[in-house]
């Protein structure tokens, strides 16, 4: 039977191609619009790291030491005190990094073309706290060393993606050794830099050990604060410099209280030698609660997303009201179905049938039309570029918005449809 | 086969309510082609459509087949209609954009017959009408008496226990008229039963049974002698319409 309503419903598309090309075109700029905004949402509220994001804990310190100190606890931290943060032995893993930047070229190539590279100058643990994809090779093992990791995008550049694990970079001037290469990685947010605006920005190009880049100087590239003056990252160890970001991975609740203590414990003896005036408060945010709390959802794309489900009601509203024109066109095959044998239940699946293949065409289309909806976004608003994409759950969800919307476009036609007089059109 | 008992069927609206069908008692025997007639308003469409369980009645006990309907639900009605009905209408109510197979297997497809079955049934119903070699032809390549008789293949295809017909002759001349009552009454003598509603005396007197309704009643009971017993003038075609029958409907192998 599946067959012949199939059938049915072609028929039915071939006897008024204009009003079902209406309807389509009317259910899909609904979905496509909203499943664009859905998609942009969702890359914006996402959970970039689902497996273990209620395990992974940003680290804000309150250690300012002036009596002046910022609103809330620091998100970047001092050299000192993101020491004693990976020094310990309670997280499982833990990263502490700032970002930077260098150019970049490979040192046995003839071209002195250089590559403008951001870098992520962290601890070892920064791979397995953030479950980085490894291509070739492997993180570097020690937090100094002239070794550094590469993304998939800087070795597709310079290496033209071949394993370049052992090939020497030049990195402002320096030589450094690939002892890893990634797979292509995005974070969507970009968790673990989620601050000044950068939570949709790619991961990075090269990462290398925090030690060496503070020893060869590489400048910090994202917010610093400072009591002191001082003369580049290379002097900040012993220096009231705030610029470094610190995670934890804290796999038990238990580890959670111990590490949270064992931070209270190491504010307050810095509190009880005068080194900071401020009450004990540190705070420790899975990712979740850390992206809520950088509010990087743009209040704009959630309104527009909004204004996007109204109007796909609107297309609703108004496929039904065409599907109803159609409906009662076609009453007096209904009601020749209905003598000849047919109960309601057999035409309420026909009308069914022929909505689902509509709502199916209908996702195709808006799958289509979402495509070009986020192209067009991009044209306007080119900070969108790294959240304008359709990932397959999106592709999935738009099948099923158009979908439902087909088939609740046709309920009340459907009803009213079972609802005429058998004898009405038969003479 | 069919057997009504003071069924009443009256239509309200909010000024004023019409009685259709009054204290409308019947009963029609398998095998019997009955003919209804009266004037206009009378009723008869309504008995057709209560018979035809295309509508429902108020009061009164009909039974078909010797299954009381009353009560019954939309499947259950739709599956009598089904496999017990055939219907033949005046305006041949054909799909026109259908092929002559696919109008005539409509029914076949709510009964859940194989695809072979099916093909065999209907080949079989279009042999009876004699349109078997017109299967893929569309309701608009065939004349009138052509499109009726592909409805009567249409209400044959099931096998139905009764056929009904709405002035089955009503839009077609006298010559193709002639030809559908002729393979009415041939599919009578078969055994199957009919109910004729019809404006025509002359198709009245064919037939084995003659009743009239006027205001929702029988009014009138007489019963004719059967077909066969009767001289039938048959009907003398025109040079002309010969001519147009032999270009309409060629006859089939």
């Amino acid at each position: 039977m599946l067959r012949y309503n199939l059938k049915l419903a072609l028929q039915s598309f071939k006897r008024a191609p204009s009003l079902y090309f209406l309807v389509l075109l009317t259910l899909s700029v609904g979905v496509g619009l909203l499943s664009a905004n859905l998609a942009l949402v969702n890359a914006m509220a996402g959970d970039p790291i689902p497996e273990k994001s209620d395990q992974l804990f940003h680290v804000s310190l309150n250690t300012w030491p002036t009596d002046r100190p910022p609103a809330e606890p620091l998100h970047i931290l001092r050299y000192r005190d993101a020491k004693k943060i990976f020094e310990s032995d309670i997280p499982k893993h833990s990263a502490v990094f700032y970002a930077s930047g260098v150019y970049a070229r490979d040192s046995k190539s003839n071209s002195l073309q250089r590559f403008d590279s951001s870098v992520r100058a962290t601890t070892s643990g920064f791979f397995a706290l953030t479950n980085a994809p490894f291509a070739y090779g492997s993180g570097f093992v020690k937090n100094s060393g002239m070794e550094v990791v590469i993304g998939s995008e800087l070795n597709n550049k310079i290496f033209a993606g071949k394993n370049s694990v052992g090939e020497t970079l030049e990195l402002d001037g320096e030589l450094l050794t690939i002892v890893g290469v990634l797979k292509p990685w995005s974070l969507r947010p970009l968790f673990y830099h989620a601050t000044e605006g950068r939570a949709f920005n790619l991961t990075d190009d090269i990462y290398a050990p925090i030690e060496t880049a503070i020893d060869l100087g590489w400048s910090i590239h994202a917010r610093s604060s400072s009591t002191d003056s001082n003369n580049g990252v290379k002097f900040t160890r012993d220096l009231n410099v705030f610029y470094l970001q610190a995670w934890v991975e804290l796999p038990k609740e238990a580890d959670v209280a111990l590490f949270q203590n064992y931070l209270n414990n190491y504010s307050q003896s810095l509190k009880e030698v005068g080194e900071h005036p401020l009450d004990t408060r540190n705070e420790l945010r899975d990712v979740n609660a850390w992206l809520l709390e950088q509010d990087i959802v743009d209040q704009k794309i959630l309104a527009f997303t909004l204004a996007s489900v109204l109007f796909l009601c609107v297309c609703v509203f108004n496929a039904s009201s065409l599907l109803l024109s159609r409906f009662h066109s076609a009453k007096f095959e209904v009601g020749l179905r209905r003598a000849i044998g047919a109960s309601n239940r057999h035409m309420l699946i026909q009308g069914l049938t022929e909505s689902a293949l509509l709502g199916i065409i209908a996702g195709f289309t808006s799958i289509l039309l979402s495509w070009l909806f986020l192209k067009l976004s991009i044209q306007f608003l080119p900070d969108l570029a790294n959240l304008a994409i359709l990932e397959p759950k999106l592709l999935i969800l738009g099948m099923l918005l158009a979908l439902c919307t087909a088939i609740s476009s046709a309920l009340y036609p459907l009803y009213r449809a079972n609802r005429y007089a058998i004898s009405a059109e038969l003479k | 086969m069919l057997k009504m008992n003071n069924v009443s069927r009256i239509y309200r609206n909010d000024t004023i309510q019409t009685h259709a069908l009054r204290d409308f008692s019947l009963e029609v025997e398998s095998g019997e082609f009955v003919a209804v007639t009266g004037p206009s308003g009378s009723g008869k469409s309504t008995f057709l459509n209560v018979a035809g369980l295309l509508d429902g009645f108020d009061q009164g006990e009909y039974k078909l087949d010797g299954i009381s309907v009353h009560g019954l639900k939309d499947n259950e009605l739709s599956k009598l209609r089904n496999e017990k009905i055939g219907f033949i209408f005046q305006s041949y109510n054909l799909i026109p954009d259908y092929s002559i197979f696919d109008n005539v297997d409509m029914p076949l497809r709510y009964r859940g017959f194989s695809s072979a079955e099916r093909k065999r049934r209907v080949k079989q119903a279009l042999e009876k009408v004699g349109l078997a070699s017109r299967a893929n032809y569309l309701p608009s390549q065939l004349s009138g008496g052509q499109q009726q008789r592909v409805a009567i293949a249409r209400a044959l295809a099931g096998e139905p226990k009764i056929l009904l017909a709405d002035e089955p002759t009503g839009n077609l001349d006298s010559l193709m008229a002639r030809q559908v009552m002729e393979l009415l009454h041939k599919l009578n003598q078969e055994g199957t039963t009919i109910i004729m509603v019809t404006h025509d005396p002359d198709q009245a007197r064919e037939v084995s049974r003659n009743i009239q309704i006027v205001d929702g009643e029988i009014s009138d009971f007489r019963i004719y002698a059967p077909l066969q017993s009767l001289e039938i003038d048959p009907v003398q075609p025109t040079e002309a319409s010969l001519k147009s029958n032999k270009e309409q409907e060629p006859v089939d192998a």
